[in-house]
């Protein structure tokens, strides 16, 4: 099936979508949002330094439909979720939004009630446009570079005055995809600094439950739970914290919470995934040794 | 300057994933119906909007007649009147198109909002399809909106972080939550005068599907049972965990 | 021989003509007050229409005379005993002089005018002055920090001066008589002074009256005249200082000695603060006109009641003393409340609406409701009302609430529980177990499981274990097939209207079921129903967990063995203090154990902070519930038992800071682990 992927110029994203369009064909065309090369290979590449959705619908929809693709992959992102609903009515054509997994004959599927429940859809209409959600599909390695063919768009109807991008130190414990927190099983202020190197090398933020707070060991804004930050992490870390329900009702919607804790009993083992009953000072420096090899 | 909002009722979003059954594929019906997560920040923004720029505020959506008396609260918070298109699909094309025979009934509309997503389906396609089919610009993700010279000047959230846009003419915005859009509770006078406020009904327009069939809805078999790493060897430990980690794609 | 009234004193039925100004300025200031409190609101009374409401006698007598609440501090409850009791009996006194005057009564012979006239009026003098005096030390050199914060109310040392001054002088003019006509038996602090101080010279007693009649400012002290002249000045001062006392009382905290009976005797003397329910009708109702305000903004949204209380309160700061909210650092002050609304009514601000600003949406919506400080109250002042009046008004009229319990109200409204992000199901709690549910017809008691009980994973066991002692008497009883919720939440964090919806709700429910019998395991709930849903039309025989323990124990239905268990009861305030349920939990733990007490026990229990939306409350300063936990841990009982569940969460998560072990149970749960099997 001819397959186009419409991404920004970013290695993980494109390599994601180029996973993806292997379910559909050997190597699908790209048009490449931004400045500089296109990485990997594609059968024809379009550019654009035009980033703003609102503006790219119309040369997007026209270069759809001139090609005649069958499948249009976007990431489930700002630009994607943009693009996928105006596109698709431009061509009347079938959108499936934050795909999870992908099965042969146009067989997708989605999560729903956030997450609560997995539908699966067969596509019977072409063109498919596709939005896909980060982080579900390896990405493939994009070797080399295609020249790309400039991508003529109409006179922008959204200008762009300003864009901020979020400091680097430190990810807002609310977006963080991996959260390190530490309980009253801490023991004291000091060790925090063990969780502070993990989440430096994942990328993540610190958290802190109630206990660890009202100690003092961690700044109110570092609450996480029922009184304090609900957090969605991909992986939470639970590093001495008995697991209150209070708290637990902060991480509802954390995917995977590995819970550290020398008592077995702990009620977090209840809502981990991962557990390891242990002296967190004996894991944590382990954890973060191996982290820092890599 | 007219403003409609696009609301969704849908069933509690919280229940917890424990308690989380379904019935003909969708979420068992004795859960609690509410509006939409998002939806009610894509409210409070459009009463701040009317406060600030005495628009006027309606709240348009479909879906069943007795999802009315939640709709109220809508109302309750600050909108005059509420549309509510009859419908049970919940294909995005047919809800866009049944939304935008609402909005040119409305004639006047300036400015739609809408949640980012529908707290049941998660789909985020509705706004974008109905920003096309009316032939009005989308911007999706938008977190702050300024009118200005007679045009928009909008917030933006993306990954990286935020964009400030500007663009003129009308729009259709979809809003996503931030500390300065947290729902008000709407005043007790607020709730008896959202009773006395119109609610227009308005038959479901004939509209094509989009190419999809469903062909199942489950509940992933979450294992709640805590896998328990050995920690004889503390090394092996945590390489065992950082590899489960990464297979199972949580890292 | 008979004393002789008005010796010494030329014109001196002048004195009576001159109570006349001096009472019509006591009247006048009465009024002005009563013009004031007019202003509030009148609570229609259907039985006493237009009126300002019943008249409890039996709280006048005891609350509002006797002033049996100001006993609780004795030091002060005595020191103020003397003084107050010592006036009146000298105020009986001055009266009985009047009535021999003017209708020549017969006080002055006899026995009566040994042992009372002189003896007990010498000892109530001394006792007045004995208060006094301890009062003065008290405020001007060891004053306690509640007569102090916020601030001081005024006028105390005026008082203070003027009853020193009246007391001295009655004394002094009484030992001048005695010294120049000699001893009055019984008079033994009249005697003393005119044997022992320089008024012994006046007992030469050779000149008569009427040479001194006429000379104005004679050199004192020097002669037998001079102290004549004295005894004039001391009798004359007494008597006009006396009448300015009873002229100040409007115009000061005196006041209270009018008021405090008053506000005892309209105050309701069921405990707790007595919220009433709210009728909405008038909103519905499409041609009403004028809708009333929810809650308070402005004094004259209060009742007569609420203003009374201000103009009576002394700012004594008993209630700050007590306050879960004032003593652990929050910006909540019961005083402080009260200080800011008799301000505002002093300066006449009644319709000014920056009153809940002035006294601060952070203070409001601290108020655990415990109602500490209406048990402490000497007055009889109803403290949680205004401020849940306040509250009232700053979520149903402004919707302005805390973000975190405006969640778990956003929740109530949504989803009938306030419980966010719960981690559990409705039916979680009965997994695994065989529970009844309410039969119409068939079935004796509903047990009402609650929100708490529901979705909160500790307090789940609370019911587990209900429902086992409930299978092992053999009760017949059943529970919703739908777990909901009172409404007591809202209700508490102001919202009237969301609770009368859930309460109708229920009480609907109820009907249809014809559920006659109610088991509760919450206080909470209880308190709901009893006082509440009563007054919206539903009518129960409603038993809380705890006393239902108990009857089952007295009729021989449990076999319990007792454990060697030391066991500290913490009285959850809706249970004690709201609703006098005291003795029962405490039958039922020392059944059980040990019964050990806290300081702080029965209607003088200290909250454990959950109270009033607070277990939804992002705290600042120390932790209520932390304070109480360390409290029952100070008394080294192996366990702490509670009947409420939100004590329990409050306590189970206070006594992580100082223990791992798990100290707090459910009253239920400790009995059902003495269960025997059959």
């Amino acid at each position: 099936m001819k397959t186009l992927i419409v991404e920004i110029i970013e290695p993980k994203r494109l390599g994601e979508l180029v996973t993806v369009s292997k379910e559909f064909c050997d190597t699908p065309d790209i048009v490449a949002l931004g400045a500089g090369d296109v990485p990997g290979v594609y059968n024809k590449a379009w550019q654009t330094e035009e980033t703003i959705s609102a503006n790219l619908v119309p040369a997007i929809a026209e270069l759809i439909q001139k090609e005649e693709y069958q499948v249009v992959l976007f990431s489930a992102s700002t630009v994607g979720a943009g693009l996928a609903g105006p596109v698709a009515a431009k061509l009347s054509a079938s959108v499936v939004s934050e795909v999870i997994g992908i099965e042969p004959d146009l067989v997708v599927r989605r999560p729903m009630y956030g997450g609560k429940a997995v539908a699966t859809y067969k596509i019977t209409a072409t063109p498919a446009i596709l939005t896909i959600r980060r982080k579900y599909f390896e990405p493939a390695e994009l070797e080399g570079t295609t020249a790309a063919e400039t991508l003529t768009i109409a006179e922008p109807l959204v200008s762009l005055i300003a864009e901020k991008q979020e400091k680097s130190e430190g990810v807002p414990l609310e977006d963080a995809e991996v959260v390190v927190s530490g309980g009253r099983g801490m023991g004291g202020p000091d060790n925090f600094s063990m969780l502070q190197e993990m989440a430096e090398i994942l990328k993540g933020a610190v958290g802190a439950s109630r206990g660890a707070v009202d100690e003092g060991w961690a700044a109110p804004t570092l609450q996480i739970g029922q009184t304090g930050k609900i957090v969605a992490p991909g992986v939470y870390f639970a590093v001495g914290i008995s697991g209150a329900s209070q708290h637990l009702a902060g991480i509802a919607n954390a995917k995977c919470v590995v819970a550290i804790n020398k008592d077995e009993e702990a009620n977090i083992f209840k809502r981990a995934r991962f557990g390891i009953i242990a002296d967190y000072k004996k894991i944590m420096p382990a954890l973060n040794n191996v982290l820092r090899e890599e | 300057m007219h403003i409609a909002v696009l609301a969704k009722v849908v069933p509690d979003y919280e229940v917890p994933a424990g308690d989380f059954e379904l019935s003909d594929n969708r979420a068992h019906s004795r859960y609690t119906r509410m509006m939409g997560l998002y939806d009610e920040n894509a409210i409070e923004t459009g009463v701040q909007l009317k406060e600030k720029y005495s628009a006027s505020l309606t709240i348009i959506s479909y879906g069943a007649e007795d999802d009315i008396p939640v709709l109220r609260k809508a109302i309750a918070m600050g909108a005059e009147k509420l549309v509510l298109v009859t419908g049970q699909s919940d294909d995005a094309s047919v809800i866009a198109a049944n939304l935008k025979m609402a909005i040119d009934n409305l004639g006047d509309v300036d400015l739609i909002l809408a949640g980012q997503q529908s707290a049941d389906m998660d789909r985020g396609v509705v706004h974008g399809t109905l920003a096309e089919m009316l032939g009005l610009t989308f911007i999706p993700q938008v977190s702050k909106i300024e009118s200005e010279n007679g045009g928009w000047k909008i917030s933006q959230l993306t990954e990286t972080g935020s964009r400030d846009l500007q663009f003129n003419g009308k729009g259709v915005f979809s809003i996503t939550s931030i500390p300065e859009n947290v729902p008000r509770i709407p005043a007790v006078r607020a709730i008896f005068a959202a009773k006395k406020k119109p609610v227009e009904k308005v038959a479901e327009v004939e509209s094509n599907a989009m190419g999809i069939e469903e062909v199942s809805v489950e509940i992933p078999t979450m294992d709640s049972v805590c896998e328990f790493l050995p920690v004889e060897d503390v090394g092996e430990t945590v390489k065992t965990l950082l590899t489960k980690l990464r297979e199972e794609r949580y890292l | 021989m008979g004393r002789i009234p008005y010796w010494n004193i030329s014109y001196g039925i002048l004195i009576d003509a001159f109570a006349i100004p001096f009472v019509a300025l006591f009247v006048y200031g009465m009024y002005r007050w009563w013009k004031l409190i007019r202003q509030g609101r009148a609570r229609i009374r259907p039985d006493f229409p237009g009126k300002l409401g019943p008249i409890y006698l039996r709280a006048l007598f005891t609350k509002g005379i006797l002033g049996t609440k100001i006993y609780k501090k004795p030091y002060t409850g005595i020191a103020h005993g003397c003084l107050f009791w010592g006036m009146v009996l000298l105020f009986i006194g001055t009266a009985l002089v009047f009535l021999n005057v003017l209708f020549g009564v017969p006080v002055f012979n006899g026995i009566f005018n040994r042992w009372f006239m002189s003896f007990t009026l010498d000892l109530a003098g001394l006792a007045a002055l004995g208060g006094l005096l301890f009062l003065l030390i008290r405020r001007g050199f060891f004053s306690p920090e509640r007569l102090t914060v916020p601030k001081e109310r005024n006028g105390f040392i005026s008082i203070v001066i003027l009853l020193g001054l009246i007391l001295v002088t009655g004394f002094l003019a009484e030992a001048a008589r005695i010294a120049y006509n000699g001893t009055d038996p019984g008079a033994f602090v009249g005697n003393w002074l005119a044997q022992n101080t320089p008024l012994a010279h006046l007992a030469a007693g050779s000149i008569t009256p009427d040479v001194i009649a006429g000379t104005w400012f004679p050199p004192l002290f020097g002669d037998t005249q001079g102290w004549l002249v004295f005894h004039q000045y001391m009798w004359w001062m007494h008597g006009l200082l006396a009448l300015a006392f009873i002229a100040y009382i409007p115009y000061s905290p005196l006041v209270h000695v009018v008021l405090a009976p008053v506000n005892a005797a309209l105050a309701d003397p069921l405990p707790g603060p007595k919220m009433g329910v709210m009728d909405f009708s008038s909103f519905e109702d499409e041609e009403a006109e004028d809708t009333p305000p929810l809650g308070a903004a402005k004094l004259t949204d209060f009742t007569y009641k609420r203003l009374i209380d201000y103009t009576t309160c002394l700012w004594c700061g008993r209630c700050h003393e007590v306050c879960p909210a004032a003593q652990t650092g929050k910006t909540l002050s019961p005083k402080g409340v009260m200080v800011t609304l008799a301000e505002y009514l002093q300066q006449g601000k009644l319709e000014d609406e920056s009153l809940v600003d002035a006294v601060s949406s952070d203070a409001v919506f601290s108020c655990t409701t415990c109602a500490a400080c209406m048990e402490a109250c000497p007055v009889c002042i109803n403290q949680p009302k205004t401020i849940m009046k306040l509250r009232q008004h700053l979520i149903m009229e402004r919707s302005e609430i805390p973000e975190l319990m405006g969640k778990a109200h956003s929740s109530l409204e949504l989803r009938q529980h306030p419980f966010f992000g719960t981690g559990a199901g409705q039916k979680d709690w009965r997994k695994d177990l065989e529970v009844p549910i309410f039969e119409a017809g068939k079935t004796e008691y509903l047990l009402w499981i609650g929100c708490s009980v529901t979705y909160e994973e500790r307090a789940q066991k609370i019911a587990r274990e209900m429902v086992n002692i409930l299978d092992h008497a053999g009760v017949s009883y059943g529970i919703l097939e739908e777990a909901r919720c009172t409404g007591d939440p809202a209700k508490q964090m102001g919202n009237e209207f969301l609770f009368n919806e859930l309460a109708e709700q229920n009480i609907e429910e109820f009907s249809e079921l014809g559920v006659k019998k109610i088991i509760t395991l919450c206080p909470h709930c209880y308190n709901s129903f009893v006082r509440h849903y009563s007054k919206l039309g539903g009518v129960y025989e409603v038993t809380p967990h705890s006393v239902f323990i108990k009857v089952l124990m007295e009729s021989g239905k449990l076999n319990l063995t007792k454990s060697t268990k030391t066991i500290c009861y913490h009285d959850p305030c809706y249970l004690g203090r709201r609703n006098n349920i005291l003795d029962e939990p405490r039958e039922v733990v020392s059944s059980i154990g040990e019964l050990v007490e806290m300081p702080r026990n029965r209607r003088e229990s200290f909250c454990c902070g959950g109270g009033g939306g607070n277990y939804w409350a992002e705290e600042e300063g120390t932790r209520i519930n932390q304070v109480r936990t360390r409290e029952a841990l100070d008394t080294n009982a192996d366990v702490i038992a509670t009947a409420c569940p939100f004590c329990l969460l409050m306590i189970t998560d206070g006594s992580k800071k100082f223990t791992e072990e798990q100290k707090a149970f459910d009253i239920a749960e400790l009995v059902s682990m003495q269960l025997k099997d059959d």
